[in-house]
Formats: structure tokens, sequence, C-alpha cells
């Protein structure tokens, strides 16, 4: 936890999600699974005990028919900066021994399979569900094993996985580059799977910190929201509504609180100074 | 003895600190704990994938008929990951949760993997391996008899596509062989295609220009559940999303109504009644393309036959459906039918179309000629941002067949399905008669034979059990299916073909792209199991057959064949792995219409005789007779498509069916959709159980309150309810055919029902 | 013959079997609880019923509310040997036990409780100094350490056991330093109480457990010390008079029980009072400041405000304002009123620090989570009960635990 955070170039990696776009066609989910060697089992009707790194939900305004309207929302893990921005998430400060951590050089809360013991106080700090516990132990059956990817280990049993930003392939991407004595990574060199499949653009990645990546002008939207924002988490995770139900959705309010703000209050106003 | 405090603690501390060190000490705690430790890391069960040399392999996803371009991501020539492929014209890089499944079809538990002759009963799923040899001895066989007994006719086939060189070598050797059936699963595209034959004499695939159209007015179709090219569609929106305005009118708020401009909803199945209204008020409003209507369309006036008898015209007919009535009819209010239909004629680029959810129903033929009208009176044919026919491609050349005299005696057979007869003149498949044709026939089943490939008709046409009985009435069923689906679980023999990713293999972009893509499937590993090329299946089933039918296979293999007949365009295919066929539209003032008119027929006047002695050929809106008596049957159910769901041929992956919400499906129950008020109505909760009865057949569903569907109406997903497969996927839910039946179109034999009227009671 | 008998002189015990009757149908829930835990090991916490939601659950309820309860060894250590009230000693020994028991229990059910328990050494080996899970498991099992210390010179005043020399002296000599490990305990205890209050309290993300400013620090952690401090000695109060009633013998004098009573009543007050200032600030200020209004965390029918009144009026100013007075501690009825409800007071905060902590839904498109155990996880949570029935039962049987059974209970 303890790291010089200081870097003048650190990176923070984040998310743009376009609801507007955004189908929910599931796309994502399966991009994840895919890349990441997410299992299954027969019976995956009960959400809460499902290994799913993005999550995307389908909300409603309630208004009766014809009003209604729904909105997907998904909901990978939002790499949460944590109150003070200092990588103090809920869940890493939690963690009794050290088994997900904050990396200050790109902001991605990582988890370490091998070292969690599964005592799950990660999950129950964590507001967005977006980790998730092996209560089985996992199972390829009829040579599936046979597909899964070398760059992602397998879970055990007994451990809690969530989504890395697909950390494996900032990896490669940083080896390749050092190898080509490159200090920096292009904004298209690091992309994760779900944002590289969703197939209506809907999901933007890049660094936040960076003015050229598209993620940086997309936060900054009049109609830019993030989820659960009163709480300080500190989500990297921003998101689009054009539909102010939707962006009311994203947090809770008390009946005359105004959604605008509320968000205003709320937003980050430091990103400027940060980046070189 | 005795022992003072000091001593004591000094005993006490020495015996504490000295286990303390002696255990720290020895390398055996040590070793012990670090051993656990490793162990609990590495527990053996839990797979360590082994690493390698990565490399890619570029082929087109060919689970659908999208045809998406794919990029499989290999360690050491072991596929890894599919990935959609970056540049290619219709997916640009992105996938759908199908695509992104793909490994789990190559590998798996509902793999058929070796050719396997039934043992026990039909649909045991007891099973003996065979050979490759005594698989194709024993189907060939059994052909040879029936073409010794004279009735070739009475081998049928039925097929999942007629698009590519796959089926067109099917449909070669059934020519060869005597046989006139090979029978496709007919879609709403059969519909369309119909219609714009009708009115524009032009045979080919229907093509809406939705990349050029600004303004789209669907009625019902599942623009982003798979409607079309499921790849490009999903692409189109995203890339779209600011300048392109939706309209959606359909009764259910689907994922299409959802992220549309504007969501309409509208009373089901009064569709043909909102495009005539539509039309009403455009034509009273002048709001028409004069110059496309008075220059190129015949029948839009009243006009005169040749035997000097007067019909009405489309703009006299659609005097009947005026906003008032029209708003009656669909529910919708008036002044927003009146406000939609000048939206409509004054958008740039306008285009209206249909095909309800994904277009697995076919439709009326009422409905496919209302729309196209609609899209004619905007001038909208033939045109950029229009409809239009792509003729076939062509780009294959094949040697002439020669048959002999069995074969000749066999096709001039009627086809069993009904198509192309008298009665059904324009439609060229009709696989929705075939279960009745069967059980209807006295003594023998006119089919003794059915081959089945691509398709799944025991899971996925209407009315389950008729299917089920007339496939009971079939001696002899071989199926080439890659997985155990249900029809393959009925069959007599299965003689699988390779899992798409193994499999060589042509792709025609499918329906609706403006711009004709024909990819090259490759394959990306060597084959798993002991499958076979299904094309190399069919080229050793007429060497055994001999005579003719081996002559009209003079390759050795498949890959063979297709290097012959792709002829010069295999180079460019094979290097490229894509062909491009622009699609020339007519230049704009010269339309050539291949109709007796030359023109535009809004009056179609090639439709069929039986509708026209009635009356007028120009499309009118009368209910679907949808199944069931309304006292007893109160709501009214139909089915609905998702993305995450595959309601066709090729069924989920366990990946896709783990994306399921569990409001969809919840352990092995389905649920059905039903707005709140109609659900208090009836006693039910959230979550409640219920049956769910239509005319059909019954089942125990979950009940889950929608505000986004309209009262009265029920709405259940197509893709749940297999038998067959594997544990990932059977006995989840239930088959919405299996409780839904299929309703003649009179005019074009296709399947018209859009639902079934139901009831639910809680339980 | 010369035999040494088992049973301490002096003192009537039930036959043998009686008490082999008794230890086999306690025995026989234990291996029910036994069978379970083998199971959990074997197969994996998919025994359970808990999901990604429900992360904590029953056993760590169970935990805390063991923890809470087993406060009253502590705490009364604390008053015997510090503060000096003897008279405590009378009942000094069976709080040690239940502590004992409580602690043992507590890590048992931990052990069962983690996914990979082979790696449960983890949380020292590469401990994360700003959990609050960290501090918790190291004082826990310091605090374990020191109970075995002060259960084991009882164990050896065995008469068996205390005839041999060498442990008879060493159980001298342990009594003779035990204020060390007394003291040591509190100090201990004072930590790990309150790091376990810390533990609900510092989940930010968590509207129903965060607090904030000094209602995270010093507050939560005073405030679960407190509450453990105040409710556990009802608890030794209460297996005291549940063990009399069945011995049907007075163990422990009037004097020592009401000495304890008064105390734990004074704490519990002082606690509530401060429990209603945070529980206040926390609903006025805190949570709406979160977007949420109190009555958002009730809406539910298992978690309703009656709860919240349950636990502040009826299991907290109600058995303190009994506790607090003369003649509330001298009827037998309302004193045993009196600690019943604030064991229920206790094992309810600690229930819903954790369920419904677990249960309340953060985002307006979730339905409140709802969780029913297992029967593994009953099994399991059931067998800390059947052990300590045995740990006490043969405590009770063969060790002098209570100083004044002899004098309340003359055998003629
Ligand atoms: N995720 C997922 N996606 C799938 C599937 C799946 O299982 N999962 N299944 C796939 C399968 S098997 C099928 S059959 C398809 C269903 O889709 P297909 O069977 O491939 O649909 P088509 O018959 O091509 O088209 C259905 C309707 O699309 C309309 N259409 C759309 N765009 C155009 C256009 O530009 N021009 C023309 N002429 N018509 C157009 C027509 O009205 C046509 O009737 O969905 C595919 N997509
Ligand atoms: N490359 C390329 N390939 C094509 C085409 C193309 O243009 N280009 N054309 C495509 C066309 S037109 C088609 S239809 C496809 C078919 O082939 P695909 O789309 O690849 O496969 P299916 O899933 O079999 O598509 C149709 C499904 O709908 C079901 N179905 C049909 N009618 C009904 C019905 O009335 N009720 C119910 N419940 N289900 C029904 C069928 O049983 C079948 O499962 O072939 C396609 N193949
Ligand atoms: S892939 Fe894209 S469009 Fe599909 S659900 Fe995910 S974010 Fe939404
Ligand atoms: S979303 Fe949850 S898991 Fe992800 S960083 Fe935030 S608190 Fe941690
Ligand atoms: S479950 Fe694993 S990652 Fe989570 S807090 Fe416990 S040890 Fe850390
Ligand atoms: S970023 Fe990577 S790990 Fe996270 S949800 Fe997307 S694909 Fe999964
Ligand atoms: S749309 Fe069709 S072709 Fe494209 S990825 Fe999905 S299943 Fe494959
Ligand atoms: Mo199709």
């Amino acid at each position: 936890m303890k790291e010089n955070n200081n870097h003048s170039n650190a990176k923070r990696y984040g998310m743009v999600i376009d609801l507007d776009k955004c189908t929910g066609c599931g796309s994502c989910m399966v991009a994840c699974y895919s890349e990441n060697n997410v299992p299954f089992k027969t019976d995956e009707t009960n959400k809460l005990d499902s290994l799913n790194w993005i999550r995307v939900y389908k909300i409603s305004n309630n208004k009766p028919y014809p009003h209604s309207e729904v909105c997907y929302l998904p909901m990978p893990c939002m790499q949460c900066d944590g109150i003070g921005k200092h990588g103090h998430s809920p869940c890493v400060s939690v963690c009794p021994a050290v088994a997900t951590d904050y990396d200050y050089s790109t902001g991605i809360v990582s988890q370490i399979y091998t070292r969690c013991f599964g005592c799950r106080y990660c999950m129950a700090a964590c507001p967005y569900h977006a980790r998730k516990f092996n209560w089985w132990d996992p199972v390829w059956p009829a040579d599936m094993e046979k597909y899964l990817s070398p760059n992602v280990s397998a879970r055990m049993r007994g451990v809690v996985e969530k989504c890395s930003f697909c950390f494996h392939r900032y990896q490669l991407a940083r080896d390749k580059a050092y190898l080509e004595k490159r200090q920096e990574l292009a904004e298209d060199e690091y992309q994760t799977a779900c944002a590289q499949g969703c197939p209506t653009g809907a999901i933007t990645f890049g660094d936040l910190n960076n003015k050229s990546h598209a993620v940086y002008k997309l936060k900054k939207s009049p109609t830019a929201f993030r989820l659960l924002e009163r709480l300080e988490t500190n989500p990297k995770v921003y998101y689009l509504s054009s539909k102010s139900w939707v962006r009311r959705a994203g947090d809770n309010y008390l009946a005359h609180e105004e959604t605008e703000k509320i968000n205003n209050k709320v937003k980050e106003p430091y990103e400027a100074k940060e980046h070189l | 003895m005795k022992i003072d405090r000091r001593s004591f603690l000094t005993y006490t501390t020495a015996v504490v600190l000295g286990g303390a060190a002696g255990s720290m000490l020895s390398p055996a705690t040590w070793k012990i704990t670090d051993d656990i430790a490793i162990w609990t890391q590495n527990w053996p069960w839990t797979p360590v994938p082994e690493d390698g040399a990565v490399s890619y392999k570029q082929s087109v996803c060919t689970l659908c008929s999208g045809n998406c371009g794919i990029n499989v991501r290999l360690i050491d020539g072991r596929p890894v990951k599919i990935e959609g492929l970056k540049d290619h014209p219709v997916n640009k890089g992105s996938l759908c949760p199908q695509g992104f499944s793909g490994l789990q079809y190559l590998y798996g538990p509902s793999r058929v993997t070796a050719p396997l002759k039934r043992e026990g009963k039909r649909g045991e799923g007891k099973w003996k391996k065979v050979s490759w040899d005594e698989a194709l001895a024993a189907v060939t066989g059994k052909l040879a008899e029936l073409r010794k007994q004279g009735r070739p006719q009475s081998v049928a086939c039925i097929s999942g596509s007629d698009q590519g060189t796959i089926p067109n070598l099917i449909g070669r050797f059934l020519n060869a062989y005597g046989s006139p059936n090979f029978i496709c699963e007919p879609t709403a595209q059969d519909a369309i295609e119909q219609a714009i034959y009708l009115t524009q004499g032009a045979q080919g695939e229907p093509v809406f220009d939705i990349e050029n159209a600004e303004f789209i007015l669907s009625f019902g179709s599942g623009i982003l559940e798979g409607w079309g090219a499921t790849g490009r569609m999903l692409n189109l929106y995203g890339a779209g999303k600011p300048a392109r305005k939706i309209i959606q009118v359909e009764p259910r708020l689907s994922d299409t109504a959802a992220k549309a401009s504007q969501w309409i909803g509208i009373n089901p199945g009064t569709e043909t009644a909102l495009a005539l209204g539509l039309a009403h008020v455009i034509i009273n409003e002048s709001l028409y393309d004069k110059n496309f209507v008075e220059n190129l369309a015949f029948g839009f006036d009243d006009w005169t036959d040749d035997n000097g008898k007067t019909h009405e015209g489309f703009a006299a007919m659609v005097k009947n459906y005026a906003p008032a009535k029209v708003a009656q009819i669909t529910g919708i209010d008036q002044a927003e039918i009146v406000s939609l239909a000048r939206k409509f004629a004054r958008a740039k680029r306008p285009i209206a179309v249909n095909g309800r959810g994904r277009g697995f129903l076919p439709g009326s033929i009422d409905e496919s000629l209302a729309v196209l009208s609609l899209n004619a009176l905007v001038g909208n044919i033939n045109k950029t941002g229009g409809v239009s026919a792509m003729p076939d491609p062509n780009y294959t050349q094949w040697p002439e067949v020669k048959i002999d005299e069995i074969a000749a005696k066999g096709m001039q057979e009627p086809r069993i399905d009904g198509a192309g007869s008298e009665q059904f003149p324009n439609t060229r498949y009709l696989l929705n008669r075939l279960p009745e044709t069967i059980n209807t026939a006295t003594g023998e089943s006119p089919v003794q034979a059915l081959l089945v490939t691509d398709a799944n008709p025991l899971y996925t046409m209407p009315d389950t059990a008729a299917t089920k009985k007339a496939f009971d009435r079939i001696p002899f069923i071989v199926s080439f299916s890659p997985y155990m689906d249900e029809t393959a679980r009925h069959a007599d023999y299965i003689l699988p073909n390779h899992s798409y990713l193994e499999r060589l293999q042509d792709a025609p972009a499918a329906a609706g792209n403006s711009l004709q893509v024909i990819s090259l499937a490759k394959p990306v590993v060597r084959p798993v199991y002991e499958t076979q090329h299904i094309g190399d299946t069919f080229i050793q089933m007429a060497k055994g057959l001999g005579g003719f039918v081996n002559e009209a296979f003079p390759w050795a293999s498949y890959e063979k064949f297709l290097k012959k007949t792709l002829a010069d365009h295999w180079r460019t295919l094979n290097r490229k792995g894509i062909l491009e066929f622009a699609h020339d539209l007519p230049e704009p003032l010269a339309y050539t219409f291949n109709t007796v008119s030359s023109k535009f027929e809004f009056y179609p006047t090639a439709r069929n005789r039986a509708k026209q002695q009635k009356g007028s050929a120009l499309p009118a809106y009368a209910p679907v007779p949808i199944e069931g008596d309304i006292q007893r049957f109160k709501l009214v159910m139909t089915p609905y498509d998702s993305i995450r769901l595959s309601g066709g041929y090729v069924a989920n992956a366990p990946f896709m069916t783990k994306t399921v919400e569990d409001t969809v499906l919840k352990q092995q129950t389905s649920f059905v959709e039903i707005n709140p008020a109609t659900a208090r109505e009836l006693g039910l909760k959230e979550g409640g159980m219920a049956r769910l009865t239509t005319p059909k057949g019954e089942a125990d569903v979950k009940v889950h309150l929608y505000d986004g569907i309209k009262p009265g109406l029920i709405a259940m997903p197509r893709g749940l309810g297999h038998t067959a497969y594997s544990d990932y996927l059977a006995d989840k839910g239930t088959n919405v055919n299996m409780l839904i039946g299929a309703i003649e179109d009179p005019g074009s034999g296709l399947n018209m029902a859009w639902g079934i009227r139901a009831k639910l009671t809680r339980i | 013959m010369n035999e040494t008998p088992l049973i301490p002189a002096g003192v009537k015990r039930c036959s043998k079997w009686q008490f082999s009757l008794w230890m086999a149908a306690v025995t026989a829930v234990l291996l029910w609880g036994v069978y379970a835990m083998f199971l959990i090991w074997y197969k994996g916490l998919n025994q359970t019923n808990m999901n990604d939601a429900y992360g904590f659950a029953l056993w760590i309820w169970a935990d805390l509310a063991v923890i809470a309860l087993g406060g009253g060894a502590f705490f009364s250590g604390f008053l015997t040997y510090i503060i000096g009230k003897d008279e405590l000693k009378n009942i000094i020994n069976f709080a040690v036990i239940i502590g004992f028991i409580c602690y043992s229990s507590a890590l048992l059910i931990l052990a069962i409780d983690i996914g990979q328990p082979l790696r449960g050494w983890f949380i020292f080996w590469h401990a994360n100094v700003h959990s609050m899970l960290t501090e918790v498991a190291f004082c826990l099992s310091c605090y374990f350490a020191v109970l075995t210390i002060e259960f084991i010179p009882l164990i050896l005043e065995n008469p068996k056991l205390a005839k041999k020399p060498f442990l008879h002296h060493l159980s001298h000599n342990m009594h003779g330093i035990m204020a060390v490990f007394a003291a040591t305990g509190v100090f201990l205890s004072f930590f790990h109480q309150g790091s376990l209050g810390g533990v609900a309290g510092v989940l930010y993300g968590r509207p129903f457990a965060f607090r904030e400013h000094i209602f995270i620090w010093p507050f939560t952690f005073f405030l679960f010390t407190w509450s453990a401090a105040a409710c556990g000695p009802c608890f030794t109060i209460l297996v005291t008079k549940i063990t009399e009633k069945i011995t049907g013998k007075k163990l422990v004098g009037d004097a020592a029980v009401r000495l304890l009573a008064k105390i734990s009543g004074w704490m519990i007050i002082t606690y509530i009072i401060a429990k209603t200032a945070d529980t206040i600030y926390w609903a006025y200020v805190t949570a709406p400041g979160l977007g949420f209004t109190l009555m958002d965390f009730y809406t539910s029918s298992t978690y309703n405000i009656g709860l919240l009144f349950a636990e502040i009026i009826v299991c907290g100013f109600v058995p303190g304002l009994i506790l607090i007075t003369k003649r509330g501690r001298e009827s037998s009825f309302l004193l045993m009123t009196a600690i019943i409800l604030a064991v229920i007071g206790v094992s309810l905060n600690r229930w819903v620090m954790v369920l419904q902590v677990m249960a309340v839904p953060l985002f307006s498109f979730n339905e409140w989570y709802t969780y029913m155990p297992s029967w593994q996880e009953v099994a399991t949570t059931v067998l800390p009960v059947a052990y300590g029935l045995i740990v006490i039962s043969l405590a009770y049987r063969y060790l002098p635990v209570f100083p004044q059974e002899r004098e309340l209970n003359p055998i003629d």
C-alpha cells in the first residue's frame, strides 16, 4: 500500500461507458469470460454466486406502459481511487493479507488469487458487488480446458476474483514497448477485452490523466456521472447518459435533492494538476 | 519439588522460547508450512494453462448468418480466444456474445465426437459409435434402395440456409439423385423477398440500406436483437447513434425499442393497419414523392385491366385507413399517427423496415407489401438508403448436372411442402407445411428419408408436438449436426460435420448488406474429434451411389471442389479472406422493373389468383386469426428475441446462457413478461409461479412484471427449453415454439402467425 | 484403595450414568456440527447459503456475538484483578471458562469461514496493518492464548492432577501471576473488541455501517468494547444461572452476582446513551449526506424499524435501567429479564452490524438481499454451543470452578 505515489507521469486508467450506446447485448460479459478464463456452471441463474467480472444491469424508470423506459448499465470493477484518492480503495484497505492492492503506476486494483485466503472482507467493503467469490472448484467439461489462456491464471475454490482491467494486457503491452525501447504506451496498445469487444463502441478505455486519450475529454462531459459518487469511493469508471433518470439512478438522493447539484459537488476537481 | 516464582518464570520462559526457537529453526516446520501454502495455491485439479508461442488466424464466424470477421488467438496452435477482426467490413472488430463464445462450440459436452448409429428407441439417447465407412455405407445404402424403388422424391433435406456452396452442393446432390425436396427454413426474409418480387419483379435478397438511412421506421424489427446481419446492425447502431433516428413500433419495450429515439406501443398484429394508415396521411396531405408515384409506379390510381374491369388503386384503398380508425385498431393515438406520417414523409432519408424480432417468423405478405408501399410512397426504392433486391452474386461456376431417368421422374414430382405449386407460386420453401402433410398422409409417410443439416426443426418449428409426430412417421432420419441437438438426438444416424472453427467454407454475408461480402471461413484448428466436413460427406455419398450422381461430383474433396467452383475468385478470397461485390443500383431515373407494367406495382398484379378472384390484390389489414378461443384464453402471447439467447439452430453456448438475466430464467424455469396491471387482475406477483396454457400446450412458468409490455399481452423468449445438447442448456425453461402454432398466409403459404392466445393461472 | 477421586472433595456430582447420558446427547449434537465442518472443509463454502452479496453472514455474526459475550472474561478479570473487586473471585473462574469457550469457538468458526483455511496464517505472515481484520486476528489469537493461560491453573486444580507436585506448583505459581495475564488480556481485549467495531465502521462503501469523524474513531471501537464489557458479564451471569438451574444448586453468592449486575447496568446505560448519540448523528448527518434517510435502511419486512427500537430501547435502556436499580437486581425475575435482554441486545447489535449491513441495497434499482443459512451453517454454529456445554460440564464436574459451592451447598 505504501509506495511512492508522486510519480509525475502516473497513469490513471479508467473507462467511460456511454449508456446511450449500450444495447445490453452482453458481449462485454462474454468477451471478459473468454479473455479471463472465467468458469461457468450448469446453473448460472443465481446472479449472486455467478462469476461475472462485469455485469450488465437492466434498470427502469418505473413508469407504467407506454411511458416506461429501460437502460442497460454494465458494471465492471470501478477501480476505486478511494477516499482522498490515495489508493485507499474500500476493498484494498480492508484486506488483511494484502491479497488485493492498489497499483500507483496505473491506478488499477489488483487481486492476487494465490494470496487471498477467502475471508471476503473485501466483498463486504465493495459497494458495487464487483467482487466475486469462488464458491466452487472451477470445472471445464469435455476438453474445454484446452481453450484456457495462459495469460490469466485459473482461480481455485475459496478465493475472491474481480475485473482486473485486463491487467495482463497492460503487462504484455508494456513488455513490448520495453523491448522496443519505448516509455509510453499508445492509447490503442492497451485496451481491455470488453472495450474492444463492445459492438456499439459504448466502452472507451484509456488514461484519465492523459489529455490525448479519449476518456480524458469524455469524463468531463456534462452528462458524465459515476456510480455512488457520494460514498467517495472515487471510481475510475465513468458513465454517460442523456437521460436524467438514469443519472439519478446511479446514486442515492434525498427526495428534495437535485441530481446535478450534488454531482457537481462531488466531482473531482483535481486531475488538471496531476498530469505532467 | 518446590518452585519459587522466580525459577517458575525462568523455567516457563525457557520452555516457551526453547520450543519456539526449536520449531522455528527446524527446517521441518518451514518446509511443511511452505508446502501447504504452495499446495493450496496449486491444487492439482485447478488447471494451469500451458504457455507457448502466440499466433493469430483470421477467419469468419458462421454461427449465424451475420458472418463477422474473426481473429483467433492461438498458443502453440491451440485457440484460446476469439476476437473481432478489426478491419472486417461487417463487424469492424466487435462480436456478439455468441461470437465471443465460439470456443465453447469447438469443445464441450454437446459435441458429437464420432459417427453414431442409434441403439434403442428414437430419442432415447443410446448410441453406438461406428466408423465413417460404416455410417456412410448405411446412409448411402438406404438412399440407393429408395432410388431403386423409383421414389427418390421421398428423400427430403431440411437445411438452415440456401446460401453459399454447401447448401448448393447438397441441392445439387438431391437434383442428381432425383428429389425436388430441398427445404430451407423460412424467415421474415422470405415474405419480404416475395413482396419485393410482387411489386418490383426482382428476385434476390432484400436489401434495406440502413447504413445510408437517417430515419428508420421499424415495424417491430429487432434491429439490436439479431435482425438482419447481427454484428453489422450493432455496429451501425453504435456508430450512428447521434445522427440516426429510429422509431420502433412494437407492443413490447424490446432492446431495440429501449434504444430507439421513440418507442410507439401498438396492439400486436396490427402493423399492417398502421402502415396503411400512415400511407393515408401521406397521400391525403400530398407528402408523397410525386415523381416516383406518377412516373415510375403503377396501381396508385384506379386502373382498368384488359378485360375492361376497373380496379381500385392504392390511393383510393387507403382511404379506408383514416387515422381515427387506425387509432382504434392499433391503439395508437390519432395525433401520433398523423405526426409519425409527416415525420416519415418529410425526413431526409426515411426507410421503413419489417420482420418481427430477429425475423424467425415470416409474417403476412400483406404486411410486407404495406411496408414496401410506404417506402415506395417516399420514392425509396432502388436508391441509396432505400429498399432493393440484390441479385445472386453468382461467384461460383458449376458444371452442368446430368440426370438419369429415375432422377428426372423424381424431379417432376410436386414438392412435398407445396412451395412453388399453383397455390403458392411465389414461395420457395414451406417447411411449416411439412408436418401437416406428413401427419395427414394416408398410408406411408411421403418422406421416407430425411436429411437434416444446419437446422434443428424439432426445436425451432412451431407446434413441437406435431413436428415430432411427423418425424416419428419418417422411417429414416440422418443428421449432419456437429452438436447433439434435438433433431440429431432423434435421428437414426449422425454423420457429424466439423464445427465452424474446423471447417473450410465460403460465407456469403447475411441479408440486408447493401454491399455483398463473401468471406472465406478457414479452419483455425485441426478437427478435434472424428468429424468430417459435410461437403466431403456428400461427395462420398455421391460416390457410393454411383452413376450420374457420382458424375455430378467430379471432385475428390470439398476443398478441391471449392477451388474449382470459385475459379478466379478463389485466389482473391484465399488471399484477402473476403470478396466484395458492389450492389449496383439502377440509374436514378432509369428504374427498371420486371413487372407486367414495367413499373413499381402498388397494385401487385402478379399476386396469386386465389386472392385476386376475391377482389383486390392490394395489401389490406385483416387481423391474423391467431389460434385460441378468446373466452378461454383471455391473454395473447408472443415470442420475443434476445441477443443473449439463440433461438435458431446453433443453440446457446454456456457463456451465453450465463449472461441471461434472472428475470428471464431462474434455475429450471422460464419467465413470462406481463404488465403489472394485468398481473394484478390475475393475482400474480413478481417471481410467482403460474401455469401458462395455450391451444398448443402448457408449461409452468415464473412471472416477471414488466412495465414495458402492453397490458393483456404476455411475452416469452425464444431459445430456452432445450431438451438436448448438454447439462448446460437442456431442461432450462420452456421452449416457446412448443406453445405456438403456425397459420398459413393464404397467398404465400408462409407462416404469418405472430402469437397465440394464452391463459395464465396462478399455481 | 488409596485412589484420589477425580471429583473435587466436598461437592456432590450426579451419577456416572446420568453424566454419560448427558454427555452422549451433547456429543451427538457436536458430531453433527463436526460432520458439517468437515463437509465444508472438504467441499468448500458452496455448502453454505452465503453468496456474493452476503459474503459475511451467520458465522461472522456468531463470531462477533460470541466474542462480545465472551467479553465477560476480560471485564470480570479487569474488575477482579485490576480494580480489586475481590467479591468477583467467586465468579471469575467461570467467567474465564466461558471466555475460553467463546474465544476458541470464534477461532474455530473463523477457520471454517475462510475460503482457504490452510492459508489462514497469511493474515499473520502477509499482514496488512491497515486492515481491521489483521488487528482483530492478532489480538484475538493473543488473547486466546491469555485465556488458555488463565484456564490452565484451574485445570491443574483437579484433585488428580493436583497430586502431582510439579503441576500443583505450576498451578500455584500461575495463580500468583494471574493479575499480569488479566491485565494483558484486558489490554488485548480492548483492542480487538474495538477493532471488531472498526471492521464495520470503516466500510465507507456501506452507509449502514459507516461512521464519520469521532464516530468512527474512537466511537465504533469504543462502542464495541463498551458493549462487550457491559453485556459480556450478563452472559456470564446468565450461564451461571442456567448452570445453577440444571445442577439445582446455588453456585455463586448473590453478592457477586449483584455486584457484577450493578456494574453491568451502569455500563449498559452509558453504552446505550453513547450508542443513541451515535445513531442520531448517523441518522441525521452521516446517512443523509450519502443520500439516505434513516427509514431507507428499514424498508424490508425483516429489517424494519422495530429492530432499531428493540436494540436500543427494549434491549438497551430497559435492561440498563433494571440493573442500576437495587430492586431490579434483587428481584430474580427482573434480574433474569434484564440479563437476557442485555444478551439479546448485544447479539442483535452484532447481527445488524453484519447481516443488515449486507442486506441493505445500495442502488435504487436493487432489492434487499435475502439470505437463509444452510443446515451446514446452522450445524457449525450450533457446534460451539455443544462444545461449550461439554467444556462447562467437564469443568463443573471435575474442577473447583465455584469457590462458594461447598459453602453454599454443604454435604451432610
Ligand atoms: N446473438 C445471436 N445472434 C444471432 C443469433 C443467435 O443465436 N444469437 N442467431 C442468428 C441466427 S441463427 C439468425 S437466423 C439470425 C436471424 O436473422 P436471420 O435469419 O439472419 O435474418 P434474416 O432472415 O437475414 O433477416 C430477417 C429479417 O431481417 C430483415 N432485414 C434486416 N436488415 C435487412 C436489410 O438490410 N435488408 C433486408 N432485405 N432485410 C433486412 C428482413 O426483414 C428479414 O426478413 O440472427 C442471428 N443472430
Ligand atoms: N451468408 C448468407 N447466409 C445466409 C443467408 C444469406 O443471405 N447470406 N441467408 C440466410 C437466410 S435467409 C436464412 S433464413 C438463413 C437460415 O439460416 P441461419 O440463420 O443461419 O440459421 P437458423 O437459425 O436455422 O435460422 C432460422 C431459424 O428460425 C427458425 N424458424 C423459421 N421459421 C420459424 C417459425 O415459423 N417459427 C419458429 N419458431 N422458428 C422458425 C428455424 O427453425 C431456424 O432455426 O440462412 C441464411 N444464410
Ligand atoms: S458490449 Fe457494449 S453494448 Fe453490449 S452490453 Fe456491453 S457495453 Fe453494452
Ligand atoms: S469497485 Fe469494489 S472491488 Fe473494485 S476497487 Fe472499488 S471497492 Fe474495490
Ligand atoms: S477475501 Fe481475499 S482479497 Fe478479500 S479481503 Fe480476504 S484475503 Fe483479501
Ligand atoms: S476490463 Fe477486462 S477484466 Fe474488466 S470487465 Fe472488462 S474484460 Fe473483464
Ligand atoms: S453476429 Fe453472428 S456472425 Fe457475428 S459474431 Fe455473432 S454469431 Fe458470429
Ligand atoms: Mo436465418
